[in-house]
């Protein structure tokens, strides 16, 4: 068992080692490759060309004049290390930059998924318990209508009512300009009130597939012999719909749960665009506009690492959750 | 069909899921003795479920269930059980009549410790769980069962035939009268069902349990049960002791089922299967719902349909033509006590 255990953390980091490899080798496949346009950028910006390489190695911790598999190697030394060398664009070290910004997607994402199921589970098994009502019906609509509006379109046409037109909430930023980035209430609210329009439209249109989900497990459940022998026993109705019904309805979105976390990381590129949030998402995209090819590669590793983290946190508790799924049984997925 | 010290009382039970256009438990009168086991038989979708389901007012949505079902208490009080409110009926089932269904193996919340389910179950009607687990240990060696490695066991960790007797002693926990059992072996292999049935045996004079045993596998039933009923298109057609209905039988469905039944020790060429099918509810025939299947009809039985009548002592049989049955349909298996036909056969 705990053999199991060593493995999968071993895997974690073989998953992270090639992700990092694969950066690498596709950072050289584009088109114009990354030091040429480096240099030429360099160049235009009046650097002389006898300095050019150095500040190449210096941003990218890379020598471009090294063998191939030398600047491998540093890079990877380098990346082992925490630094992914300098931003082009913002002239800051890389690293520092992805700190600043991490926590604001992380918050955004995880609050957002984590509303986007409990919303959705709540009344997915409220459909599921007045199966075939009115509510049922409509809300099916409903669920369906919500997962058909791409995020995105939510978040422009909350941007334009309520931040343009009725000016309830702030346009741009992660916190207003004028408070100061330490822990106080006053930063709270401001945090609290910037993060309110890219939440709500982050979480609107999961909402349905979640209630869609929860409704159909639930009614299976309902289904069961053992929910029907429970109400026979004379047990309370409010712990069969706890401890039987939601609990072997949510289990089987558990994972989707985790690996949804891992995935939602990478939709806050546009997320973040349109609110102009400086998370993740926006730095990306920052970098990829401004061919700030460091920073690019480490938003790409960060978004790949949750996500392999996401994967493998659900399989080292899902087996704790639920009793029948034993950690490392016979056929491991690799 | 009168007894002398009825525990229930079915009078007219019927359960309908269209408004009373059809019936899956057609106007049935049924009284149940004190203390006794009873085998109730028939074919699938004959509406046996339907007829244990009644007891406990647990017809499945959106299912109405009609008629009276009298329970006689210890005290000598009687209650009807369909005029029970609902916290009245919470504390009935499982505290006086209790069940056991089919498929021990998802009766058992998956997610759960066995152990829990007991648990709970003391908990929800306000006994004191202490004692009430040491009853419930208890029960499991009774049943042959490590009680320790059940109680702490998920559903999935023990094999089906554990399930079924963990089933069986979460069914008796709060001590009920009667135990209602629906095919509790039909997912069993034949020497579980065999173990389990000589278990039940044990219970029953253990606890002095009422027992209502329904299944469609007549040899089973034969073996345990004082008294048996055979149902058919959702009727009971006869009923009368064990000895009675075996060796001498009055309906021709009986006897016909009777000679269907596998035996290893009869030949092949004796074994008959009943020609056609029994009736879907909604298309039972007006007369004799056995009339377009019997050798014996005629134009009395595809008209009227009959009613139970008194054939011998404690024998009652629906039928126009039961003492020619017995003339007329001859059984194959030797008529002697020792020789009931058994499941799997061997023994006899």
């Amino acid at each position: 068992m705990s053999n199991y255990y060593v493995r999968r953390t071993a895997r974690v980091f073989a998953t992270i080692f090639a992700v990092a490899t694969l950066t690498f080798g596709l950072i050289r496949l584009l088109p114009g490759g990354p030091f040429t346009q480096l240099r030429a950028q360099l160049l235009r910006q009046g650097v002389p060309a006898s300095e050019v390489d150095a500040r190449i190695s210096n941003l990218q911790n890379i020598n471009p004049n090294a063998p191939l598999w030398r600047q491998y190697l540093d890079y990877m030394g380098a990346v082992a290390q925490g630094n992914f060398g300098e931003s082009i664009s913002l002239g800051e070290p890389v690293a520092q930059v992805i700190a600043e910004a991490v926590p604001w997607t992380v918050f955004v994402v995880l609050v957002s998924t984590i509303l986007m199921f409990a919303v959705g589970i709540f009344l997915g098994s409220l459909q599921a318990y007045w199966e075939g009502s009115r509510f049922d019906k409509a809300f099916s609509g409903v669920s369906i209508g919500l997962m058909s509006v791409p995020f995105y379109v939510v978040a422009v046409i909350s941007l334009y009512v309520f931040a343009y037109q009725w000016g309830w909430l702030p346009t741009a930023g992660t916190v207003g300009t004028n408070v100061e980035k330490e822990l106080s209430v006053p930063f709270l609210l401001s945090a609290l009130e910037h993060s309110l329009l890219p939440i709500f439209s982050y979480t609107l249109g999961g909402i349905g597939g979640q209630a869609l989900a929860m409704r159909g497990n639930s009614i299976q459940v309902l289904g069961n012999d053992y929910v029907r022998v429970a109400r026979l026993r004379g047990l309370a109705d409010r712990r069969i719909a706890t401890r039987y019904v939601a609990r072997n309805a949510i289990l089987p979105m558990y994972t989707g749960f985790l690996l949804l976390l891992g995935f939602r990381l990478s939709g806050t590129v546009i997320l973040e665009q349109i609110f102009s949030y400086t998370g993740l998402g926006y730095y990306m995209f920052a970098a990829l506009k401004a061919n700030d090819y460091p920073l690019m590669m480490a938003t790409f590793l960060v978004i790949t690492v949750a996500l392999i983290v996401g994967v493998y946190i659900a399989d080292l508790t899902y087996s704790k959750i639920d009793p029948r799924i034993s950690a490392g049984g016979s056929d491991e997925a690799y | 069909m009168t007894t002398d010290d009825p525990i229930i009382e079915i009078n007219n039970a019927a359960v309908t899921y269209d408004g009373g256009e059809t019936f899956v438990l057609d106007h049935v009168s049924m009284s149940i003795e004190r203390g006794e086991i009873l085998g109730i038989v028939g074919e699938s979708g004959s509406g046996k479920s339907m007829f244990a389901d009644s007891m406990l007012d647990a017809i499945p949505d959106p299912g109405r269930l009609s008629g009276e079902i009298l329970y006689h208490r210890d005290d000598g009080t009687t209650v009807d059980v369909l005029e029970l409110s609902d916290d009245e009926l919470r504390e009935f089932r499982w505290e006086e009549v209790s069940m056991v269904f089919q498929g021990a193996m998802s009766s058992f919340n998956p997610t759960m410790k066995i152990g829990g389910h007991f648990r709970e179950t003391l908990k929800a009607h306000d006994t004191d769980v202490t004692s009430g687990m040491e009853f419930a240990r208890e029960l499991l060696s009774d049943l042959y069962l490590d009680a320790d490695r059940v109680l702490t066991s998920y559903p999935h960790e023990l094999s089906g035939g554990m399930q079924q007797r963990a089933l069986i002693a979460l069914s008796l926990i709060l001590e009920p009268e009667v135990l209602v059992m629906d095919e509790p072996t039909a997912a069993l292999d034949l020497l579980m069902q065999r173990s389990i049935l000589t278990l039940l045996e044990d219970l029953q004079e253990k606890y002095d349990l009422t027992m209502v045993f329904i299944t469609h596998d007549l040899p089973l039933v034969a073996e345990l049960a004082d008294r048996m009923a055979v149902m058919y298109a959702f009727q009971l057609i006869e009923v009368g002791d064990r000895e009675q209905l075996i060796a001498n039988s009055g309906h021709p469905y009986t006897r016909a089922l009777l000679n269907a039944t596998p035996d290893i020790e009869a030949p092949l060429g004796e074994m008959r299967p009943i020609e056609g099918q029994s009736p879907a509810p909604i298309n039972v025939p007006q007369g004799c719902s056995f009339a377009p299947r019997c050798p014996l009809a005629t134009e009395e039985c595809r008209v009227e349909d009959p009613a139970s009548t008194q054939l011998d002592d404690g024998h009652a049989v629906a039928c126009h033509y039961a003492e020619d049955a017995r003339d007329e349909i001859a059984l194959h298996f030797d008529r002697s006590e020792e020789s009931v036909p058994v499941s799997g056969g061997g023994e006899s």
